[in-house]
């Protein structure tokens, strides 16, 4: 396919709107690969009409999914597994760790909180979103006891329910601390796991109501952190 | 915008998918694949053909995870145009398995109402939201159905009553007006 250069901008958008022959479409991928102005103008326009994409309100899905593509995956050709991979992933959560503590921080000194409870929390966990905004606070009492307090209303259809989770250990998975029912504060009792430590990760799922049917988390997540001890 | 206001995780995870940690599309999955399945539907139509598209998507982010870089774009934007484009492969394959009627009952009723309103939901502060309505409303419209709803020319034209040039060249000139406005 020859193009004139004035319109590369042009091509690209028709590109990520889907509006080129197929065989066009074929063509401007693998010419994406030689030609870095129109690699570029393809990025652009992805991220320019990606919001339309990035709002639409989530299906539920199920395990099942999962598993199916779980089941399909091929072994990585470089599959070297090494072990900086599992280090590239923690360093992403590291982050969302770092914002997590800055946000504990300012609602620690802020609302003065912990210096007015009797029984102590083991740990603390300020839930952000992808915006990094903070969303919901998790104490964990170990023993079997957590709440969590919701920062803000969020927008829960009628068939759906928001689910409170924690990752005890990689090896156990996710575990369900329990259901946030149109109320902004709750207590929950949850299973019994193993102590909280300080760095155990915490979530809020988008859930069908009377949660999640297979035990794991399979709806939208809306915020998430990692814990700090309280004390 | 949320996407872009913070280091993105989805980044680091297609890093660790290449080195074939499994974790990591598993992160992936779980934060995207209920938005990934409801971008295929709204083009697709039919809730198992969607997932079909995401399955299929998945394996592809999985085995193309060493291409990405920064330079094509936001990792979300890259793993999006995935599942996009074969959510849209499926369509112009002709791979539905309704008949003609179905399908044009099916897009007609509920279709419109779910392009308009990909546009309404957009955040207000949002460049995007204010460019589409900077537009005249045909140009609006061909663009949304086309991004939104997976629409050809053929089929934008044909929505719109206007003869199949017209949607091309109109669509381009918004693209273009679009383009301008956002820089």
């Amino acid at each position: 396919m020859t193009f004139d250069r004035n319109e590369i901008a042009g091509i690209a958008d028709e590109h990520v709107l889907g509006l080129l022959e197929p065989a066009e479409a074929a063509e401007i991928e693998a010419e994406m690969e030689r030609d870095a102005e129109l690699k570029a103008a393809i990025a652009a326009s992805r991220d320019r009409f990606l919001p339309l994409d990035a709002g639409v309100e989530p299906a539920t899905v199920d395990e099942t999914l999962w598993r199916k593509i779980e089941a399909a995956l091929p072994a990585q050709q470089a599959a070297a597994l090494l072990p900086s991979a599992n280090d590239n992933l923690k360093d992403g959560w590291r982050l969302t760790a770092l914002s997590a503590l800055a946000a504990t921080l300012l609602l620690a000194i802020g609302l003065g909180w912990s210096l007015m409870r009797v029984v102590e929390p083991v740990v603390i966990a300020v839930l952000i979103n992808d915006a990094g905004e903070a969303q919901a606070v998790v104490e964990d009492f170990g023993n079997e006891t957590a709440t969590v307090r919701l920062l803000r209303d969020f927008d829960v259809p009628a068939d759906k329910t928001i689910q409170v989770w924690t990752l005890p250990s990689r090896e156990m998975g996710p575990m369900s601390l329990g259901l946030v029912d149109k109320v902004r504060s709750v207590r929950l009792h949850g299973p019994t796991l193993p102590a909280p430590r300080s760095e155990q990760l915490y979530e809020i799922t988008l859930e069908q109501q009377g949660g999640s049917p297979t035990g794991r988390p399979t709806g939208p997540i809306l915020a998430k952190g990692f814990a700090k001890p309280a004390h | 915008m949320l996407m872009s206001s913070r280091p993105d995780e989805l980044d680091v995870a297609l890093t660790a998918c290449a080195s074939g940690d499994r974790a990591a599309l598993r992160l992936i999955f779980d934060r995207e694949a209920g938005r990934l399945v409801a971008i295929a539907e709204r083009i697709v139509r039919r809730r198992e053909l969607a997932e079909e598209v995401v399955q299929e998507a998945f394996i592809r982010i999985w085995t193309h995870a060493h291409q990405y870089a920064p330079e094509r774009g936001s990792a979300r934007g890259w793993i999006y145009a995935i599942v996009r484009n074969r959510a849209i492969n499926m369509l112009r394959d002709g791979r539905r398995e309704h008949t003609v009627e179905e399908v044009e009952t099916l897009r007609e009723t509920e279709q419109a109402d779910e392009i308009m309103a990909a546009w309404h939901r957009l955040d207000r502060e949002s460049r995007l939201r204010d460019c589409l309505g900077a537009l005249d409303e045909t140009k609006r419209h061909g663009i949304l159905m086309a991004y939104v709803g997976g629409y050809s020319h053929g089929e934008i034209a044909g929505r719109l009553r206007i003869p199949l040039g017209t949607a091309k060249s109109w669509i381009r000139r918004g693209l273009s007006a679009l383009r301008e406005c956002m820089a």
